[in-house]
C-alpha cells in the first residue's frame, strides 16, 4: 500500500470525503442502523481511552464494537426504555481536513484520515468532540465499506459524562 | 444552617429514610470531606500501578491531591501533593516515572520518599531552615492488603485492620482467581462524571433493585441480557417476559453487611458448569495446575457479585473491576474503573474481561450510561424541598444474621445495604475532629 497525498496518485479525494460526509449525515439523523450498515461484516469501530492507543485489546478503550456489539448497541438505542437517550441526543458532526493516508488502489483498500467535530445537545445541554479520525475503507461494488473507523478524540483520556450515540 | 452540630446531622437520618440535604447541601458536603474523607481508610490504588521505584500515580484523597509513588527502597508512599514551600501541585501527570519530584516554580526536589533533597539558591535560606522540616506530607497511615492500598489522612482513628475486617475475603475472592496469586490494574481505565452526590454511585453498587427497570435497554425480548464474560453462552436472565416480573435470580439474591459500611451482594455464577471456551478452559487448566483442582474449584463457587469497602471503593466480580468514587462537589463525582488482569490466566481470557468493561462500564457503555441518568435526575429532583425525605425501607426489619459469616443478611432487592452505608456515615459525621 503506498502513501498517498490529497488527490494524488490519482485518486479522487472527493469521493472518500462525500462517503464522510453521508456517514456523518447518518449519524446525525439517527438512522443507526443504516450506520451500522455502512461497515463490513468484520468491520470494528474503535473510540480509544489514551492518545496513540496501540491496540483495542489490551487495554481498555471507549468504544470498541465489532458487528456483533454494534448491534447490540444500536438495538438499545432503538429500546424505549434507553434513559439516557430520554430525550434523545442532536448531534451535528463537521468532517473536514480530509487527507488519503494510504491507497491500495488494486486492492481497493484506502486509510482515509479527517478531523471531526460532533456537537451534541441533550437535556438542556450542549457540549462537544473534537478529534481526528481514520477510515479504513473497501471499495465494495460503486461504493465503499468501513473495515474499521478510528476517533481519536483529542481529550480522550479524560472523564467523560454519559456517551450514548456513537462520535 | 448545621454548623456541623452533631445533634443536628443525627436527625438526617432515621431508621428508613435519608433527609434529602444529605445529598445537596453544600455545607453538609464539606463536613463530609473533613469527617468521612479525612479521616476514613480510603483505597489510593494497587501496587502493580507503580511497578518500579520511581513510578507514580496521582489522584485526590477527598480535599487533597495525593502522589502515590514507589520509593528506591520497594516500599510504596503516599505523598501530599503540594510544595512545602510555596503550596504549588508538585507532580502534574496522572501517572509517569520520576526518580526525584520537582516542583516547577521555583525547581524544590523531592525524594520518592517525600524528603526534601535540595533547593535552588540555598545560600538564600534563612538561618536554622531545617531541610528535614521541609518534606512532602504523608498520609500518616497506610494500609496495604494484597497489594490493594488504603490511606488514612488522620494520624489517630480505627486501626486499617479494624477497618478492612472482613473485607479481606471479598478481596481475596478476586484475587484468588489470578493463577498466579495477584492481580494487575495495569490495562487502562474508564473515568466518567456524573452532577450528582457521591453517595449516589456508592448506594448504586449494592442495589439490585434497579437493574432489570434501569438497565431495561440492556434486556432483549427474552428478558435476558447480553453475554457478558468469557465463555458464557448467553447473559443473565432479569425479566421473566410472561409474568412481566424480575426474575428469579435477581430477586433471590442476597445481600450481606459487616459493619463500617461495607457490604457485598452474592451469587454470581463463575462457572456453572456451563461455562466454556477455549481461553476459559485453559484459564481453568491453570488455576488448577497453580492451587489444585480442589481449590480451584472453591474459586469458581459462586460467591460474591458486587462488595463495596466503603467509602470509595468497590469490587466487582462479574466483570471484574475496581470501581474508585472521588467527590468533587456535592452534585459532582467522578469514577474510575479499573478492568483488572488476572496475572497468570490467558492473554485472550484477559482481553476478553477489557472488551466487556468496554461495553458494560465504559462512559460510552450499554449498563453504565443508564445508571449516570439516575444519578443525574435523582440529583435534580431533589431540589424539591417539597418533600424532605429520601425513602431506604425496603426490607426494614428483615434482616437476619448470617452466623457463619458474622454478618447480616438481606435481600439484594432490599435497601439495608443503603441503611448500613447510613449507619456508618452518621458515625463518621459525628465524629468531630
Amino acid at each position: 500500500m503506498e502513501a498517498a497525498g490529497s488527490g494524488g496518485a490519482g485518486i479522487d479525494r472527493a469521493a472518500f470525503e462525500e462517503f464522510l460526509i453521508h456517514e456523518a449525515t447518518l449519524l446525525d439523523a439517527r438512522r443507526f442502523r443504516d450506520w451500522m450498515a455502512l461497515f463490513t461484516d468484520d468491520g470494528t469501530y474503535w473510540v480509544p481511552a489514551v492518545p496513540d492507543q496501540r491496540s483495542p485489546f489490551d487495554q481498555a478503550s471507549l468504544f470498541y464494537d465489532d458487528r456483533d456489539l454494534m448491534k447490540t448497541r444500536v438495538d438499545r438505542l432503538e429500546h424505549p426504555l434507553i434513559h439516557v437517550q430520554t430525550p434523545p441526543s442532536r448531534t451535528a458532526h463537521l468532517v473536514g481536513n480530509v487527507i488519503v493516508e494510504q491507497a491500495d488502489a488494486p486492492g481497493g483498500e484506502f486509510v482515509v484520515g479527517s478531523t471531526v467535530i460532533m456537537v451534541e445537545y441533550r437535556d438542556d445541554a450542549q457540549r462537544m468532540f473534537a478529534g481526528r479520525q481514520h477510515h479504513r475503507l473497501r471499495r465494495v461494488g460503486a461504493g465503499f465499506r468501513i473495515v474499521q473507523k478510528r476517533v481519536d478524540l483529542i481529550n480522550c483520556d479524560s472523564a467523560f459524562e454519559a456517551i450514548a450515540v456513537p462520535i | 444552617m448545621l454548623n456541623g452540630y452533631t445533634e443536628d446531622i443525627a436527625k438526617l437520618i432515621e431508621p428508613g429514610r435519608v433527609h434529602r440535604r444529605v445529598y445537596t447541601d453544600p455545607e453538609l458536603f464539606e463536613l463530609e470531606m473533613e469527617r468521612i474523607f479525612g479521616s476514613a481508610w480510603l483505597f489510593v490504588g494497587h501496587t502493580s500501578q507503580v511497578p518500579k521505584p520511581g513510578d507514580y500515580i496521582t489522584t485526590e484523597l477527598g480535599r487533597q491531591p495525593v502522589i502515590m509513588c514507589r520509593h528506591s527502597d520497594g516500599s510504596v508512599q503516599v505523598l501530599v501533593n503540594r510544595c512545602s514551600h510555596r503550596g504549588a501541585k508538585v507532580v502534574n501527570e496522572r501517572r509517569g516515572h520520576a526518580p526525584r519530584l520537582v516542583c516547577c516554580y521555583h525547581g524544590w526536589s523531592y525524594d520518592t520518599d517525600g524528603s526534601l533533597l535540595s533547593v535552588a539558591v540555598p545560600e538564600g535560606c534563612c538561618k536554622g531552615f531545617d531541610k528535614e522540616a521541609f518534606g512532602l506530607a504523608r498520609a500518616p497511615r497506610i494500609g496495604d492488603y494484597r497489594g490493594f492500598i488504603f490511606a488514612n489522612l488522620a494520624a489517630t482513628g480505627p486501626s486499617f485492620e479494624d477497618h478492612i475486617g472482613s473485607m479481606k475475603g471479598n478481596i481475596d475472592d478476586l484475587v484468588d482467581r489470578a493463577p498466579d496469586g495477584t492481580l494487575a490494574l495495569d490495562v487502562g481505565m474508564h473515568r466518567y462524571v456524573y452532577n450528582g452526590n457521591w453517595k449516589l454511585q456508592v448506594e448504586n453498587v449494592l442495589d439490585s433493585y434497579h437493574v432489570p427497570f434501569g438497565h431495561a435497554s440492556t434486556v432483549n425480548k427474552e428478558g435476558v441480557q447480553f453475554a457478558r464474560r468469557e465463555g458464557d453462552q448467553k447473559g443473565a436472565a432479569v425479566i421473566e417476559t410472561k409474568k412481566q416480573q424480575t426474575a428469579g435470580s435477581w430477586k433471590d439474591r442476597k445481600s450481606y453487611i459487616v459493619g463500617n459500611g461495607h457490604g457485598w451482594t452474592s451469587n454470581t455464577m463463575l462457572d456453572d458448569g456451563k461455562r466454556s471456551s477455549q481461553a476459559f478452559d485453559e484459564y481453568k487448566r491453570a488455576l488448577a495446575n497453580k492451587v489444585g483442582a480442589e481449590r480451584a474449584m472453591q474459586i469458581l463457587t459462586p460467591r460474591l457479585h458486587n462488595s463495596l469497602i466503603y467509602p470509595n471503593m468497590s469490587i466487582m466480580g462479574l466483570n471484574i473491576h475496581v470501581r474508585v468514587i472521588k467527590p468533587l462537589a456535592v452534585d459532582r463525582t467522578e469514577v474510575t474503573i479499573y478492568p483488572i488482569r488476572l496475572c497468570g490466566a490467558p492473554e485472550s481470557m484477559n482481553f476478553g474481561n477489557i472488551r466487556l468493561l468496554n461495553v458494560t462500564h465504559s462512559a460510552a457503555s450499554f449498563v453504565q450510561t443508564d445508571d449516570l441518568e439516575s444519578f443525574v435526575r435523582t440529583q435534580k429532583g431533589l431540589r424539591s424541598n417539597l418533600t424532605d425525605w429520601v425513602d431506604i425501607s425496603r426490607g426494614l426489619g428483615d434482616e437476619e444474621p448470617e452466623r457463619e459469616l458474622n454478618a447480616t443478611r438481606g435481600l439484594a432487592t432490599h435497601e439495608m445495604v443503603v441503611r448500613a452505608q447510613y449507619k456508618a456515615w452518621l458515625g463518621y459525621m459525628r465524629e468531630a475532629i
